[in-house]
């Protein structure tokens, strides 16, 4: 967008203007990292996570500490594995042999990589990898393990993917397989950064015996992204939405973005939009085990981007012939409420799940589920922030927790009488010291008098 | 179910058996369980019948009858009673206000006492969700400590006697005078299903009339429907519950225990109340979405509603639409079922979305049967 058509949008639309302003303006790190300290190393890592992330590389900075170079140098580890899968231009068999071995590579001195085809984005990382290789070596051993383990078992999954021809010529079949591909790319991820939330001590360590909440967590990140980049990966002759869910709408997955099927193709992405919402109420449920602010924002404000993109998409058919995304200025209003409190956060997603029940068509075959999908999402919120007390209701007070007309008669005249009760005072204490309030009646009268339209007669002459 | 081994009964007796939720329990027991007799009282029989292959017998009585009911308890020696019989909600008039404390009340105390002097064991009750309900405030994801509304709060004579029934049962629970019987109570929200005369009849109606373009209120409440098969369900776990607890020789922990307990059975998925009818409205081949839907906000609903009570007074007619109506599709009503989940065991067997065709296409056949009467 150009300045001039940016400036109208924003003309149209004040409230999106208003919140990139306050995000902009009153956003206040709970942690800002301080670059005069850091090594000529640890300033690299970052300026390759700036390049490498667009949604990731500020929240990773506002960390907690503890946690900032972790977590940095984790995304810059799984960025780099992500970035020899992704290249076509690889050997098969040296894409293969340095995704199983990646986790040993890491450990190598000075290890560099520059066999990346010349258009793959992100080679340059992997070119000055000996920088994160000699960070890598300073992280505190527990978190050491842990980045190396998940490396490990993504390194493997990427590479068996790779030499999988099925699934790269016809894409995922099953419903399994395509919850299986999320583990791999989203689900590992979360696995590892719940790990080193709980080392920490930053997330209550029950988050590690309830490992399918942080499961939840990766599949609705990454299931919403596959939906909203259906059309994009379509371009890219890629497809993750599985075979077992679109076969029942058409017969061949091109016939999904032709016109005349759009109202199948719709009632497509309500089923898609349907599995990922089933894990919206895991995710606040994960939430609420985090106990360090930074951290909370880390992983608050992709679920709430989340699931204001599957609002965004459902029903939406412009899925099928562009690439949408949420606006900025929505973006910037998630962020500001995703930054606060778990409440505030339960807030978004009932919005959100209010929201989308109202797009929802009743001849759509999932018409009642995403209901009763969005129904359980309120009821979990309630669950934690119950609404109602059946101590008040049973001694016959208000059900809603609010101020009955007695308390608001109560607080006014508690109001008055200590309104009077101070005036009172200030105008003794004033007569005490020696104010003349008989010449202030009389100005006052005077005033009044004047502001009638009558003449004075007297005032000023006494003055 | 079928694979694992069915849960025993021993000798059942279904009263309310050929009503609308008695006739589905009866199904449900000889489907899941082993007994080793299966009985059913109702006042009349004719309606909802087993064939008679399935060896279920029929005694046609009225439970406020005790001589007839003792006679048949000593005949069917009865292990558990499932007590479902009430009449229909529908009117609220004095005469059908008699039939309900008669029924509800009268009846229940009546199959009590039977039951103690017949030594049954164990005794579950058929409330309802409404007891929790004054019929004007919502009720968000509520359980069994919200207080059951009685007396001068309860508008509603038909949920005052169900919640009087229910007191009657618990407190007969482990009591001085029948020791060894054990009771409690299920309280299921808005059942639909096969047999089911009033809600879905009803909704089916409003579009048969062409009435789905109003909707009142902004439809952000949510509601409880219930699938008849969960709700016979949720009375059988129970059951066995009791039966299992009656073997015991101790009174088992305050945090486990289903007798003398009350338990709210859903599917456990409330829905927005609008998005449920428009939903049976398209099970029932609606082909409108919602362009066509006018939404009138709550207040101007009650107007209206009170200008129709006012008409329908004057002509001398029950109103078609009243106050109470859009007081109900506003309202929040809907439950958190973790007690029965964890005491009971609960899940429910059939979906919502599955429960409403399967209530729509046994309607739509009910028509058809009618108007082939008819011709």
């Amino acid at each position: 967008m150009g300045f001039a058509s940016q400036a109208f949008y924003f003309l149209r639309h004040p409230n999106e203007f208003r919140d990139i302003i306050q995000w902009k303006v009153w956003h206040d790190p709970v942690h800002k990292r301080d670059p005069s300290k850091e090594t000529p190393t640890e300033k690299s890592c970052f300026h390759y996570l700036n390049l490498t992330s667009r949604s990731f590389s500020s929240v990773i900075q506002e960390l907690n500490p503890e946690l900032l170079m972790p977590v940095c140098l984790f995304y810059l580890v799984l960025r780099g594995l992500d970035t020899i899968e992704d290249d076509m231009t690889l050997d098969l068999k040296l894409k293969e042999e340095h995704l199983r071995h990646f986790d040993e590579y890491m450990e190598q001195d000075g290890w560099t990589f520059d066999k990346n085809g010349p258009n793959e984005k992100d080679r340059e990382l992997l070119v000055h990898f000996d920088d994160i290789i000699a960070e890598l070596k300073k992280v505190k051993r527990p978190y050491y393990e842990i980045i190396k383990d998940i490396t490990t078992k993504m390194g493997n999954g990427m590479a068996d993917y790779a030499v999988n021809a099925e699934h790269n010529a016809n894409g995922v079949d099953t419903i399994a397989d395509y919850e299986l591909y999320c583990h791999y790319v989203a689900g590992l991820v979360g696995e590892g950064l719940t790990r080193l939330f709980v080392e920490s001590k930053l997330a209550n360590p029950q988050l590690l015996v309830r490992m399918d909440l942080t499961e939840s967590m990766g599949q609705f990140l990454q299931k919403t992204n596959i939906i909203r980049d259906v059309h994009e990966d379509f371009l890219d002759k890629r497809r993750f939405w599985p075979k077992e869910i679109w076969s029942k709408y058409v017969d061949e997955w091109d016939d999904m973005f032709k016109l005349e099927n759009r109202e199948k193709a719709m009632q497509c992405s309500s089923e898609m939009v349907l599995n990922a919402l089933k894990h919206a109420d895991e995710c606040l449920f994960y939430m609420a085990g985090i106990r360090d602010q930074s951290v909370f924002n880390f992983v608050a404000i992709p679920q709430s981007m989340a699931i204001a993109t599957l609002e965004l998409v459902y029903r939406n058919p412009a899925i099928f012939d562009s690439h949408i995304k949420i606006t900025k200025g929505d973006a910037c209003r998630l962020m500001m409420e995703s930054t606060q409190n778990l409440r505030t956060v339960c807030d978004v997603f009932r919005t959100y799940a209010r929201r989308i029940h109202k797009k929802s068509d009743p001849r759509d075959p999932h018409f009642l589920a995403i209901s009763a999908q969005c129904g359980k999402i309120e009821q979990f919120i309630e669950t934690i922030f119950p609404t109602q007390d059946p101590k008040r209701i049973a001694e016959g007070l208000p059900a809603e927790g609010g101020i009955t007309a007695i308390e608001t008669f109560l607080l006014v005249s508690a109001a008055l009488v200590t309104l009077f009760f101070i005036g009172g005072i200030m105008v003794g204490v004033a007569y005490l010291a020696g104010a003349r309030f008989d010449k202030v009646i009389e100005d006052a009268s005077g005033a009044i008098s004047s502001i009638a339209g009558a003449v004075p007669t007297h005032g000023h002459e006494e003055l | 179910m079928t694979s694992e081994k069915k849960p025993a009964l021993g000798r059942v007796m279904v009263i309310g058996g050929c009503g609308f939720l008695g006739h589905h329990v009866v199904r449900l027991v000889l489907r899941d369980y082993t007994t080793t007799s299966v009985s059913v009282i109702d006042l009349r029989c004719g309606n909802n019948r087993r064939p008679d292959s399935d060896g279920v017998r029929y005694h046609e009585a009225d439970i406020t009858d005790a001589a007839r009911l003792d006679d048949i308890f000593a005949e069917e020696r009865p292990d558990v009673i499932i007590h479902t019989a009430s009449p229909a909600a529908q009117a609220n008039d004095s005469v059908s206000h008699a039939l309900f404390k008669k029924v509800n009340v009268d009846g229940t105390q009546a199959i009590i006492d039977a039951a103690r002097k017949a030594g049954v064991k164990a005794l579950v009750y058929t409330s309802s969700a409404s007891v929790a309900s004054d019929n004007k405030s919502d009720l968000i994801n509520a359980d069994e400590r919200w207080p059951v509304i009685r007396g001068a709060n309860q508008s509603e004579y038909y949920s005052e006697t169900k919640a009087w029934a229910e007191e009657l049962v618990l407190k007969a629970n482990r009591a001085p005078e029948g020791p060894n019987l054990l009771t409690c109570a299920i309280r299921p929200s808005g059942i639909i299903g096969e047999g089911d005369r009033m809600a879905i009849y009803h909704m089916i109606n409003i579009y048969r009339q062409g009435r789905t373009g109003v909707q009142v209120g902004n439809n952000d409440n949510l509601f409880d429907f219930t699938y008849v098969e969960n709700v016979a369900h949720g009375h059988l776990l129970a059951a066995v519950a009791l039966l299992a607890t009656a073997k015991s020789s101790t009174v088992p922990l305050d945090t486990e225990r289903v007798d003398g307990e009350a338990f709210f059975i859903t599917n456990d998925s409330p829905v927005y109340f609008w998005d449920f009818t428009r939903a049976v409205w398209a099970a029932a081949g609606s082909p409108l979405g919602t362009d066509h839907v006018r939404k009138l906000p709550r207040s101007v609903g009650m107007v209206l509603g009170f200008l129709s009570e006012v008409f329908f007074g004057i002509i001398g007619k029950p109103p078609t639409f009243n106050r109470q109506r859009i007081v109900y599709s506003c309202m929040t009503r809907y439950y958190d079922i973790t007690k029965a989940k964890k005491r009971l065991g609960y899940k429910p067997l059939v979906s919502l979305d599955e429960g409403v065709r399967r209530s729509v296409r046994w309607t739509l056949e009910q028509e058809e049967k009618a108007k082939a009467k008819g011709q």
